[in-house]
Parts: structure tokens; sequence; C-alpha cells
């Protein structure tokens, strides 16, 4: 089953035909095998599937780690193909905020210079006001206080806060999450569900996850189920 | 990648891997340390024992020697004359040349009795140098240039003679200035040149009254010798010669047209006779090296107290016993003289184990005591070169004129030559560590890279293009490399310390120890730095590639 692909310019993500290939233990695996999409601005979309399904491997395109494809795949309008390494870079740095499921921070650095890791790369805020934006960040996932302190004394609710507000910091019109409550407890997931929710709501980010959990994919507005490969169905 | 987050995370890595970082730094250190020990020892060497003894870029020739039966024979060409001076000035490179006369006459010297408490009496050897040419390394060594700047603070004292001025000082034109010793060492000092026809005497100058005189020259001023106790030879182990004011003795008075102006002597004909003439002493130039192997030596064996500096030395007399030899022939009675000499300087040009006099005196005395022929022709040819890098191509210039160098500038060369492929071997032995510490920079990083190489993921997902992952791994090297490198030649510096504070301590008694073996140019520490971060940076080059190259999807789906 083929999503149908709005010739929208106000489409965030627009995939036709995408493949992609890896080798693995010396032969050929068709991880994503002609996925069509396109998801919306400010959409909350999840992908869901099983394992092996794609799920990650397209979640890497969308989120431009990955330009090993073949079709045709725009985030924002860019062939994320036709981009050399430093403008990748640059596109991920300043469009796309990543959540992942084990949080993925630096444990040698204190929580705020975390948050503040993404303004490393050549954004033009002047470091005082990245500074304010990560403490106002902190602040917002309840966690003002934890500044200073190394992310090895935070629990992993409050971890996956702090790699939220990360992901945040620089404004980036969209969130690719990947299990990002995969690590976390009912409670905690339930919570920074809600965070993700609010935030996506606030920042009119475009809010991509990629999960395995019925109740995560319950809240976007749109789900799009991967099997071998391809897009297997979507639920509105 | 921001500088100020760059070098953030660069500082925030190696806190975290510090001890890693402190192993990897340590062959740096050590290498580090060795190359800048050596350079400095290379460059102290030659600084401060081979150019303080024997300056590269001054050489000395002698004619073309052959062996024979293993002994060096001067073989037969043509003298080495004016001529043959102003051929080799003319060369490519050369600064300047002079024949340089050794006295070929026998000579006895005593003195050192207002140094050392009792009189020093050794043979003697001088050599003859133009006053010119040693007038610059004099000067400097006196620092006459502060002393003619005068202090404005200071007003000068009035005076009639020089005794009315105070120590180290002379009275001109009616005022107390500084002795400039290097001043008096010119040509033609106001001393008597005896002589029995014109044949000794400089061209252009007759013989009258039995001493050499120029038409331009002051009258000079007969004087006698007031008292002298004994008579014939035991006269000249005397140093208690009566010159100026002296009470009468033996029925030798003096009459005030006798007494010697301020300043001078009276310097007997020949030493059967009170009658002579009021003249300087002799100015003496001798070589700095003197002091030290009489301080270390000498000093010791005579039990007598080191002397603390050259200044001390300036101003003191000694006599010269001119044709009279403990071991040769001596002179005719009648040729001798005995005249005082005085220290107005010091130059290395000057003999280790001998006086440097004006080259007109000893061509004088050459001429009278041995002979015309002999005053005629120099015995060596000293010269100077642009820089060192002349130094080969005069040298093989000068063997095409029938030139070889003299013992001494062989005797250097060789040294040199030593000191520069020791130096070469030590620090080819101290890159070879800096070698084997990159390659252990190498394997650090590679497991670095490896360990953090899911925190790279995250820095490609969060916007760092492999350029900046690379910036941060050969920043996070030279980080390590810079702090290596100031450490090894900190720790260079403060073992080259104790090596001279050692030396100093325990080889105090050996002759002509340097005041250090080690000369550290202001680059010395830079370079350490910079030699230790190329280094690691190469070491860290091929990790940081692989850095670039990790597939961050690939990494980051491994969790």
């Amino acid at each position: 089953m083929r999503e149908q692909v709005l010739p929208n310019a106000t489409a965030a993500i627009a995939a036709q035909g995408l493949k992609r290939q890896f080798a693995a233990d010396g032969r050929l695996v068709q991880a994503l095998d002609g996925v069509d999409l396109c998801i919306e601005r400010g959409e909350h979309v999840a992908i869901v599937g099983r394992s092996g399904a794609g799920k990650s491997t397209l979640l890497n395109l969308i989120g431009a780690l990955d330009r090993g494809y073949q079709g045709s795949l725009q985030v924002f309008g860019q062939e994320l193909s036709r981009l050399p390494d430093r403008a990748l870079a640059r596109f991920r740095n300043r469009q796309i905020g990543f959540v992942f499921q084990s949080f993925n921070l630096l444990p040698h650095l204190t929580v705020g210079d975390n948050v503040m890791l993404p303004a490393s790369f050549g954004t033009p805020i002047a470091a005082a006001e990245i500074e304010r934006r990560a403490r106002q960040l902190l602040q917002e996932v309840g966690l003002g206080e934890r500044f200073d302190q190394p992310p090895g004394q935070l629990s992993g609710g409050e971890r996956q806060r702090v790699a939220i507000a990360r992901a945040l910091l620089l404004q980036p019109p969209l969130l690719v999450c990947d299990e990002p409550t995969g690590s976390l407890d009912a409670a905690t997931a339930h919570q920074i569900l809600d965070l993700l929710r609010q935030t996506q709501q606030q920042s009119g980010a475009t809010l991509v996850v990629v999960t395995h959990d019925p109740l995560v994919a319950a809240l976007a507005q749109r789900t799009i189920v991967l099997d071998r490969g391809r897009v297997a169905g979507v639920q509105a | 990648m921001r500088l100020a987050r760059l070098l953030s995370l660069i500082g925030h890595n190696l806190r975290s891997s510090w001890v890693r970082a402190a192993l990897a730094m340590v062959g740096i250190v050590v290498g580090t340390g060795l190359l800048t020990f050596f350079l400095g020892l290379g460059q102290g060497l030659r600084e401060k024992v081979l150019e303080r003894i024997f300056p590269v870029n001054q050489l000395e020739f002698e004619p073309r020697a052959v062996q024979i039966f293993g002994i060096e024979q001067v073989a037969l060409q043509e003298p080495l004359d004016e001529a043959r001076v102003r051929q080799v000035a003319a060369l490519p490179g050369v600064v300047r040349a002079f024949g340089k006369q050794k006295s070929s006459f026998p000579a006895r010297l005593w003195g050192g009795k207002e140094l050392l408490g009792y009189n020093l009496f050794t043979e003697a050897f001088f050599d003859g140098v133009p006053a010119q040419v040693l007038r610059s390394e004099i000067e400097a060594f006196e620092d006459a240039g502060a002393k003619r700047r005068p202090s404005p603070a200071v007003k000068a004292r009035r005076c009639e003679e020089d005794l009315d001025c105070r120590s180290g000082q002379a009275c001109r034109d009616g005022l107390c200035e500084a002795i400039i010793w290097a001043d008096r060492f010119v040509e033609y000092p106001d001393v008597a040149m005896a002589c029995s026809t014109a044949a000794s005497c400089p061209a252009g100058w007759t013989c009258g009254d039995g001493r050499c005189q120029s038409a331009t020259a002051a009258p000079a001023q007969r004087c006698m010798l007031l008292a002298a106790t004994g008579s014939g030879r035991d006269l000249q182990y005397d140093a208690e010669y009566g010159e100026l004011a002296s009470p009468c003795a033996e029925g030798w008075c003096p009459k005030p047209s006798t007494r010697c102006p301020v300043g001078t002597y009276c310097a007997a004909d020949h030493p059967e006779t009170r009658l002579g003439w009021c003249e300087t002493p002799l100015p003496a130039v001798i070589n700095p090296l003197l002091l030290e192997v009489f301080n270390s030596d000498m000093a010791r064996s005579l039990g007598a107290a080191p002397i603390g500096s050259l200044a001390v030395l300036y101003g003191v007399r000694f006599h010269v016993v001119l044709g009279d030899s403990y071991f040769g022939k001596d002179s005719e009675r009648g040729l001798q003289q005995i005249k005082q000499a005085q220290v107005v300087g010091f130059s290395r040009k000057a003999p280790e184990l001998g006086v440097a006099f004006p080259l007109s005196f000893i061509r004088h005395t050459n001429a009278r005591l041995k002979s015309v022929e002999a005053a005629a022709s120099f015995d060596a040819i000293l010269l100077d070169t642009l820089s060192n890098e002349e130094v080969p191509q005069v040298i093989v210039a000068a063997e095409k004129l029938g030139l070889q160098l003299s013992r001494k500038s062989r005797a250097a060369r060789t040294f040199g030559t030593v000191v520069m492929v020791t130096s070469l071997a030590l620090v080819l032995l101290a890159t070879l560590v800096l070698v084997v510490a990159a390659i252990q920079i190498a394997q650090t990083f590679a497991m670095l890279v490896h360990e953090r190489r899911r925190e790279i993921a995250v820095l490609r997902a969060l916007g760092a293009a492999r350029l900046d992952i690379a910036v941060l791994v050969l920043g996070e090297a030279m980080v390590i490399g810079a702090v290596g490198g100031a450490l090894g030649g900190g720790l260079a510096l403060l073992a080259a310390a104790g090596v001279d504070a050692a030396a100093a301590r325990f080889l105090a008694d050996v002759p002509l120890l340097p005041s250090g073996f080690f000369a550290f140019p202001g680059w010395a520490l830079p370079l350490s730095v910079a030699v230790a971060s190329v280094f690691t940076v190469l070491g860290a080059l091929g990790p940081a590639l692989r850095a670039t190259t990790l597939d961050p999807a690939a990494v980051l789906a491994q969790s």
C-alpha cells in the first residue's frame, strides 16, 4: 500500500520511491523498498511497525543522518541526498531536533552543557542567549535546578527531558524521536509523551515518532505503518 | 565549530580521559625534553665553549706544511708578506685579514706582585698583532662605549695630573676622566725602540741617540734610573726599580729634569746602564682564557687566591726582558732591554699563554734581536669571515693560495664538527623518541575514538560536520602535544640548570670550565611546544580521519 503523496509546498517531509539497501553479513538487505509518504508541517506522525520493518532506517533518512538512499526524499523542500556533508550537518543542526531512546547525553558534560551542545556548531546566536534559552528550557521541563549537574545523577525520565530540551534549543521545525519512551517506565513515559506533545503544540514543529508502543502511536495525528520496508498502512 | 565550545569540549574530553591523556603525553614529554636538552647542549657547546675559545668565523692560516718523517715542515713558497695578506683579504667572504708575527727573540717576564703579593717569573712568548685589529674586541671587553658616555649626574673633577683623580681615572684637559684602556693599545706607542742603525727601525724612521725616531713624534725625554739594588744580571730580577723621585743611592741622584712625567717610567737603554728614556709601559693585551687557566689550575698550585674578574687586571704592570731567556741563547747583553708592560685589554686573538703587543713593536724587536729578514714576513694570517657560512669557501680559497689552517683553527673545526655531529645524533635520537611517542599517540587516540564513537555519532546528529569531528580530535591531540611540549621543554631547562649547577660545584677545578654547557635561545620552548604539537597531531591524524568516517546512523542504531 502506498501513502498518498501530496504535492504540497507546505509539506515538511515528502518521500517518493524511497529505497535503502544495506550490506549485512555479505548480502544485501532492502531496509526500505519504495516508501512514499508526505508529512505536513506541524503534523504529529507516528511510525510503527515490527522490528526490521525499516522504521529506524526511515527515521535516519528523515533526520539527515543517512543519505545513501535511492528515490526522492525532501525535507522542507531540500533533497537531502544532494547536500554535501557540511550543508547536511548544518541542516541537521538548524532544522532537526533528535530525541533518542537511550537519551545520548554526553556523560562528562553538565546538564546545561548537554542542552547547549547543538549551539557549538556555527550557530549565529550569542552565547549568552544560548545559555538563557538552555536555562529556560530546563525550567520548562522541570529541571531548572540541575543545570550544573552531570547527567549521571539524573533518573532515566529526567535524562530524556534533558534530551528533549537539547532537541529544542535551536527551535528546529522538525523533531524526530526514536522510541522516546522505550527505556522508561509507564508513568515516566506518560510524562515524557505529555511533554513532547505540549512542546510540539507550543512550537508548531513537526513531530515524527518511531515507536513500538501503541499508546504512543495513539497520541499521533497519523500513524504510518511500515512492513518489510514499505508503507503498509496509514491510520488517521 | 565555535572556538570557545571547541576548547570547552576538548577540555571536557581530556578531563574525562585524563589518565590516558597523561600516559599518551609521557612519550611526548620525554621526546621533547630530550630534543630541547640536546639542542640546548649543542648550542651551548658551540656558544660557550667553541665560540669562546675558537670563534668559528675567525680563522688562522699558516704557510702550507708537509710532513717529513712525521714532522711538519713548512713547504717552500713565497713569504707571508703584506702582499699576501692583501690577497687573502680580497677573498670572497673575508671581512678583513691581517698578518701576525710571533716573537722570534728570547724573552722573559715577571710580575704579579700587586695582585699576588709576590712576583711570578716565566719565559715569555709574544704575538705582534695590528692594533686596529684588536680594537673593537678590547673595547667590547672593556665596555669602552659606556665609559665614553659621561654621566650627566656626576660632575668631572678638576685636575692637573693623574694623581689628582680617583682610581680608574686619568687627568685629561684639566678634568678627570675614566681611563679607557683600549685607547692605549696603539701602534708605535710612546716606547723607545732601541737601534744601532735605521735598518731595524720602521720605514721612514731614523736612528738617533740609540733609538728610532719619527719626524712627527714628540721629542723624547732622557732619564736616569735612581736606585737599583744589585748590579749586572741580578738587576733584571729586581722589581724594586727606583723610577721617579727616590732617595739618592749609590751616587745616582735625580736632577729635576730627569724626573719622568706621571704615567711614564724610566726605561734603561740596556741592563748595564741606568740611563734611559721616559716612556709609557708597553700596551699588552692578554687572552681572557689566561685568567681561567690561572684560576682553575695555577692559583691552587701556587697557593694564591683566584682572581675575581678580568676588570682587576686592567692597568696591572709587569716587566718584560727582551733578549734574555731561561732556556735559549740570550741576545747580546747590550741589546737586551727591560721594559714595563701594562695590561690594557683582552682579546681572544691574543695567544692563550702569552701576550699580544702592537705589531710595530714586535716587528722592530724581531728585526733588532733576530734579523731584519725575520721581521719582514708574518707567521700567520688571521682573518674574519662575513659569517660562519662563508668559512668553508674561504678555507678552500686560502688553500689555493698555498695556505693551510693553523693547528689551532684545525682543532677548532674538528671540535666544531664533533659538536655538530654529536648534537645531530642526539637530536635524531630525540626525534626517534618523538616518532615512538607519535605511534603511542596514534594507538591512544584510536582507542579513544573507538570508545567515543557513540559520542561522535551524537555530535554528528546534533550538527557536527566531518571537519568538526576531525578538528575536535586533532585539537585534543594538539593540547596534549602543547602541554607535553611545554612540560618537556621546561624539564629540559630544569635539567640543564641542574647539570650546570652540578658542574659548577663539582668541576670547579677543571681548567677552562665554561660558565655553563647549555644555551637555550628564546625560541627553544616555543619550538618544543610546536614540535610536540606537530608529532601528536601527526599521530592522531589517522584516528581523526577514522572518526570522521563513522556512520552516525549505524553507531546510534547499535544501542
